[in-house]
């Protein structure tokens, strides 16, 4: 699989690989209660967040099926790491990748983390070819919720209590979109412009 | 983790559930040669020694030792002694007691309620015997005959993947099915 050059860069964000330097960017929210709650990936103080950003900083391409490719979010303002995203190529046949992402609430409500994620999904179906994209969320996770469904991600699964997670049952979303979906809709947001009369 | 044997046979109204045996091998032929029975299977149509072979594995899969173990039991109609089906259950994940229920019957026998009556059967059997806390059923969303089914047992249509996955060399369309132990009654 060919792998894109990074940085990737959209208006005001700048995603790259992890770097060792990372790990108080990365502690100041991978360790908060609110975001740990919804991570499989346990991270409770600087030791397992520095073990954690150890696979971060070697999850750089995709060579294949069960890769991923994990990206620092950067303000380019100012240098900061302000969340993650990442792709993993799922399936060897079906051209399948499950998109991560965390941000830190900090820096909330100003629209990166849709840059962001925007980002990520072009770079699955763009550079990666990839045929379908999708990604899993708590359902008491309405913030992601809705900023995938604003993507245009189907919302194909709610499972309840399929599982348990931290000793509770689970409640679960599943949010997809489809290659020809994605285009379809980013071909629809350049003509936007355009009034039909 | 101690043997969960359910007490065979288990009646139901019209049906008794029991293990397969080498005799079903005809009766069960009868309905896995068949195209439109194998289409939304994982296996194509069987020959009668894939059969003979899929009845005798499945003749030793009746309990419940560790995740990861089935039990699949036939549905023989209890006024004439005739096979009309197959009903499974799989142990997904013991820590969270999930179980998936599968189903594959005969069309001869179609439009009677018979696949819905076993499946309630293996309902029960899993909430009332197996300490299952969800079953979920996967079936193809073309595959309307056993989405109705589900929906008929009271399960909730939880999923509906699109092109998650090949099937048979093309793009695949699932639904899952899903049911809470508080939510069946029986």
């Amino acid at each position: 699989m060919n792998n894109p050059a990074l940085p990737i860069e959209t208006d005001r964000l700048s995603l790259r690989p992890f770097l060792h330097g990372d790990l108080d960017a990365v502690a100041a929210y991978h360790m908060l209660p609110e975001v740990q709650h919804y991570l499989d990936w346990k991270a409770r103080d600087l030791a397992e967040c520095n073990a954690a950003l150890n696979v971060l900083c070697h999850q750089v391409a995709l060579r294949r099926p069960g890769d991923t490719l994990a990206l620092a979010v950067v303000r380019r303002l100012d240098g900061q790491v302000i969340g993650h995203v990442s792709l993993r190529w799922h399936d060897a046949t079906a051209g399948q990748a499950e998109l991560r992402f965390v941000f830190n609430p900090t820096f909330r409500r100003q629209g990166y983390a849709v840059e962001a994620v925007r980002a990520a999904i072009q770079l699955g179906f763009r550079e990666f070819g990839f045929h379908r994209v999708f990604a899993r969320c708590d359902a008491r996770n309405q913030a992601s919720a809705r900023m995938m469904k604003g993507l245009g991600m189907r919302l194909e699964a709610h499972f309840r209590e399929h599982a348990l997670f931290d000793g509770e049952w689970d409640e679960e979303l599943h949010f997809a979109i489809l290659n020809r979906e994605w285009q379809r809709s980013t071909k629809v947001r350049e003509i936007g412009i355009h009034r039909v009369a | 983790m101690t043997s969960k044997l359910p007490d065979y046979p288990i009646l139901t109204e019209r049906l008794r559930l029991r293990p397969l045996r080498r005799g079903d091998v005809d009766a069960v032929f009868a309905y896995r040669q068949r195209e439109d029975v194998a289409q939304y299977l994982f296996d194509l149509p069987l020959t009668r020694e894939a059969c003979a072979e899929t009845v005798q594995q499945r003749s030793a899969r009746i309990a419940f030792e560790q995740e990861g173990d089935s039990i699949f039991v036939a549905a023989e109609r209890k006024d004439d002694n005739i096979l009309v089906g197959e009903v499974s259950l799989g142990w997904r994940s013991a820590e969270a007691r999930q179980a998936e229920i599968g189903f594959i019957f005969n069309p001869e026998f179609g439009g009677q309620g018979y696949a819905t009556e076993a499946a309630a059967a293996m309902l029960t059997l899993a909430f009332r015997s197996l300490d299952i806390h969800r079953v979920f059923g996967r079936c193809d969303a073309r595959n309307l005959p056993s989405a109705r089914l589900m929906e008929r047992l009271g399960m909730r249509r939880e999923a509906h993947f699109r092109h998650h996955a090949m099937f048979k060399g093309q793009w695949d369309e699932e639904f899952v099915y899903a049911i809470l132990e508080h939510e069946w009654a029986d």
